[in-house]
């Protein structure tokens, strides 16, 4: 096995794990990096796994205390086969590639998956109009297993769709996953293949950028020397193309809100329900997650970029939300929402896929523009960035023949594979036994689990998507403050120095008293 | 898995309903009881308001003249009723599911890992918990932290003695919203501004009158029609009609809505949106040999009202019982 890499978060509280804390850029090694990565969303993560299987020195570093915490938590999950893709774009070929390659995937990384399929269904004479066009187009985006319905046949499916559908198709190999999981899974191979990982750390400023060795320079005043930046920064991408004089583009931020509902609505709908998309989106869908719920969504709403409106969920959206969803499935009224999230799409003016090699200098990659389909490609894009690396900016790939490329069993999250219902392992450690999250039904044994897993979480909502604890009906009625014992006691921080998403966002405010 | 245990009757939830239940059906002579709870004390939720100096009585004890007292005092009663009786109790131990024709329920426990255990009747007292926001279907905004529900609160107020803000701002104007704005008062925090989408409190007029013995809250609801969330990192205020209202936290009060989930699960029958269990005569659940009581029946309910109808749901068991 290579030498694990080395984990760090920016996170000064006297309280906070010595042994975790970025104190001093001496922690990281005194060499420059070969590649450094400004972006742990779902495709920085994919790329440092990527990388960590060559000989290479590599950091991975992102402002936020945990990994996936931005556009890459907020999405619709689905894994993507492209069917409806811009045909010959690039896009369009990474999204179909990744697609194929997802079963195997997500078995190496332990991310739970199901090819749950998904139904099109045009619902009135315009819709009905266009659903040849759509079926075509599958097929030159090579989804040649897309099959062509009759109204009675897609009833026949899913019976509870609505009765005015006309006619529709059926793509069998579209699926979902735990999109939490899979950018954690990236990270976590890839610091045990030796990739350092410096959590909590914004970059804000880039110098010498005209060198072979540049330097990055960090919120908390700290000096980074890598050969090569990849800017991987979503919608943070923008901001930092602007410290190195990359080529200018223009983000739109594109918000997009779900309704999440209860379980009890799942085994109505057996596949994702899509309408006929438009140029613009693909409109309001109804989406099984492999959590076990049913969500509604996305809106499609732009922003401008300094917006700070653009995560918030409003209440008429939603509501307009739900009526459109309704039109595939009606008995959508009928079921509990417990609760509401939004995600925000980097749309790129200039276009998706928005890609620029030795942009504003050699040795810079910016990335940008993956607006709807990146969590599908990211396995492929990666690999697609690696030959742009080797190809336009020199950089050398030799295999690190001790690298691994998958993680153990024991990886399975906990609420996929039931640890309680062992016995023998319950006997041997009761803490599985001990139901903390009820609702999601989440036991101390696998909080504890999680807390010593590699990246080492130490805020809730990190907790929270790797657990589940708090994600049920009750949205943490009953587990958070149990939750926040079980960081505080095993950690050792003060229950008020929990936070929810690192420092800035503690439990307690600061100022009150013990009282 | 092990074997299934038989008793004659379970009850699920050691609340003041289920408590009532175990203690009424012990007294009438039923031998194998077990009372199954998942937190590690009996109680249920009186057990979270903690006695302290100064502190807010917010349970009033109808059969002693109405008195109000301490939550924890009357979980200690009713811990003192159980314990009188010879009702096995299983602490820590949660009922996962249920199989509602063959009266099973499989619960898991540190002890025993995961079991099953059948029974004659089964009750359910599971209670219930505060509606969320997206459930409230009017409050939307960021999503920062310090927004807490009402037994949040009370698990670092009472259980950790921690005060989590000094202004607070209350959604939800019931009974439950007015004793957290006079918890925080007592406890040092400013007066609370409570806000509910109506033109009045939820909460009787005694009652606000009773808990001004601690704070003065400002109520604001007249036209409200949906409200936002401010603060990126930590709530910040409310936006409201185009006014911001600050705070430095945020509790989601009241409003309680069953935990039936169980019940639903095992294809009882539950009114979806409501989540209340349709009950027949005797408190019987669609599928018999099943009943419900206590605040699992919907809508909100005092400790001791739940106590006593866990003990005429009894009586309904007894019934049951005999019949078969
Ligand atoms: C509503 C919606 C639905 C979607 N549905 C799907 C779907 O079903 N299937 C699918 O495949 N895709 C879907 N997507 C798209 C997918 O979510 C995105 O393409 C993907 O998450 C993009 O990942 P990323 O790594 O590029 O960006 P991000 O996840 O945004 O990561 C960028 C990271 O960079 C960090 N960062 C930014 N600036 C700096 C800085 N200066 N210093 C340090 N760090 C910085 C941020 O903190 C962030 O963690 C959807 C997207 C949305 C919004
Ligand atoms: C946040 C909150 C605050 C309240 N404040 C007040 C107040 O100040 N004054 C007042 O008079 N009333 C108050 N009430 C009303 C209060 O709920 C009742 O007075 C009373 O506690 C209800 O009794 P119960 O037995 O029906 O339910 P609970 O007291 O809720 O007890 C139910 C028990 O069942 C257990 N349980 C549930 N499901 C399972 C399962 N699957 N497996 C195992 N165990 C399970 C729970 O852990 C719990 O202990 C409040 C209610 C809530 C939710």
């Amino acid at each position: 096995m290579s030498c694990p890499g080395k984990l760090f978060y920016n996170w000064s509280d006297k309280d906070f794990d010595e042994s975790l804390k970025f104190i001093d850029t001496e922690q990281l090694g005194n060499d420059p990096y070969d590649v450094t990565i400004i972006g742990a969303g779902v495709v920085g993560c994919a790329l440092a796994y990527k990388l960590s299987l060559h000989k290479l020195r590599v950091l991975l570093l992102d402002k936020n205390y945990d990994v996936g915490e931005a556009t890459s938590k907020g999405n619709s999950a689905i894994i993507h086969t492209g069917f409806d893709a811009a045909v010959g774009t690039l896009e369009s070929e990474l999204v179909t590639k990744a697609s194929r390659g997802w079963p195997e995937l997500a078995k190496k990384l332990k991310i739970p998956y199901e090819e749950c399929g998904a139904l099109l269904i045009a619902i009135n004479d315009e819709q009905n109009s266009h659903l040849d066009n759509v079926y075509e187009k599958a097929l030159k985006n090579g989804v040649t297993d897309v099959q062509l319905l009759s109204a009675e046949q897609a009833l026949e499916l899913e019976p509870q769709i609505t009765k005015n559908v006309l006619r529709g198709i059926l793509i069998p190999r579209e699926s979902i996953a735990d999109p939490f999981s899979t950018s954690i899974a990236f990270a976590e191979v890839a610091l045990t293949n030796g990739v350092n990982i410096l959590l909590g750390t914004e970059i804000i400023g880039v110098e010498n950028a005209n060198d072979k060795i540049k330097t990055l320079v960090t919120g908390c005043g700290k000096r980074i020397d890598t050969e090569i930046i990849i800017n991987v920064a979503g919608l943070g991408s923008r901001k930092l193309a602007d410290l190195y004089e990359g080529e200018s583009f223009d983000i739109n931020p594109r918000r997009g809100q779900f309704l999440i509902f209860d379980k009890y609505s799942r085994s109505a709908i057996n596949r994702i329900l899509l309408p006929i998309p438009t140029a613009n989106t693909k409109g309001v869908l109804v989406i099984p997650t492999i959590f076990g719920n049913l969500i509604a969504g996305p809106t499609a709403e732009d922003f401008t970029i300094n917006d700070n409106a653009v995560a918030d969920t409003t209440v008429e959206q939603l509501q307009a939300l739900l009526n459109g969803a309704s039109k595939l499935y009606p008995g959508l009224y009928e079921q509990p929402v417990i609760s509401t999230f939004s995600g925000v799409r980097c749309n790129c003016s200039q276009g998706s896929y928005w890609i620029r090699c030795n942009d504003g200098h050699q040795g810079i990659i910016t990335v940008s523009g993956i607006r709807s389909t990146g969590f599908t490609s990211s396995p492929a894009l990666a690999e697609y960035l690696i030959s742009e690396l080797h190809e336009k900016l020199g950089l050398n790939l030799e295999a690190n023949p001790e690298a691994i490329d998958s993680r153990s069993e024991s990886s399975w999250p906990g609420w996929w594979k039931r640890p309680y219902s062992n016995n023998e392992l319950v006997k041997e450690f009761p803490e599985y036994g001990r139901v903390v999250c009820y609702c999601e039904q989440i036991s101390h044994g696998e909080i504890i689990q999680q807390l010593d897993s590699p990246l080492k979480p130490r805020t809730l909502d990190a907790l929270k998507r790797r657990t589940r604890a708090q994600m049920g009906r009750c949205q943490g009625f009953d587990c958070m403050v149990n939750v926040a014992e079980i960081v505080s006691n095993h950690c050792n921080i003060p229950l008020n120095k929990i936070t929810k998403r690192g420092p800035g966002s503690e439990i307690i405010s600061t100022n009150t008293l013990q009282y | 898995m092990n074997s299934t245990k038989h008793f004659n009757i379970l009850i699920i939830g050691a609340g003041p309903a289920g408590i009532g239940a175990a203690v009424a059906l012990s007294k009438r002579g039923i031998k194998s009881i077990a009372i199954i709870e998942r937190s590690d004390k009996v109680g249920g939720i009186p057990s979270f308001y903690k006695k302290k100096k100064g502190g807010v009585r917010t349970f009033i004890r109808w059969s002693r003249g109405g008195i109000p007292v301490f939550g924890e005092d009357y979980a200690q009663w009713l811990e003192k009723q159980l314990l009188k009786t010879k009702v096995q109790i299983e602490l820590q131990t949660q009922v996962l599911n249920i199989d509602a024709k063959k009266k099973i329920l499989t619960l898991v426990s540190p002890k025993e890992g995961e079991v099953n255990y059948s029974a004659d009747a089964i009750v359910m007292a599971c209670g219930s918990r505060e509606e969320t926001l997206a459930e409230r279907g009017w409050l939307g905004g960021s999503r920062p932290v310090r927004v807490f529900f009402t037994k949040q609160l009370l698990c670092l107020l009472d259980g950790n003695h921690l005060l989590p803000m000094n202004n607070p701002l209350i959604i939800g104007s019931d009974l439950i919203g007015y004793a957290a704005a006079a918890k925080l008062k007592a406890a040092g925090a400013s007066n609370a501004v409570i806000v509910d989408n109506r033109s009045g409190p939820k909460c009787g007029f005694f009652e606000r009158l009773y808990f001004r013995l601690w704070s003065n809250p400002k109520y604001q609801g007249l036209s409200i029609k949906s409200i936002e969330i401010t603060g990126n990192k930590t709530a910040s205020g409310v936006k409201l009609n185009g006014k911001n209202i600050p705070c430095d936290g945020i509790v989601i009060c009241g409003e309680l809505i069953p935990n039936s989930e169980l019940a639903l699960n095992g294809n009882i029958k539950v009114e979806l949106h409501s989540r209340k269990p349709v009950v027949a005569e005797d408190y019987q659940l669609s599928e018999p040999g099943w009943f419900a009581a206590g605040n699992m029946l919907g809508g909100f309910h005092g400790a001791e009202w739940c106590y006593f109808n866990g003990r005429r749901v009894a009586r309904g068991v007894v019934n049951y019982l005999s019949q078969t």
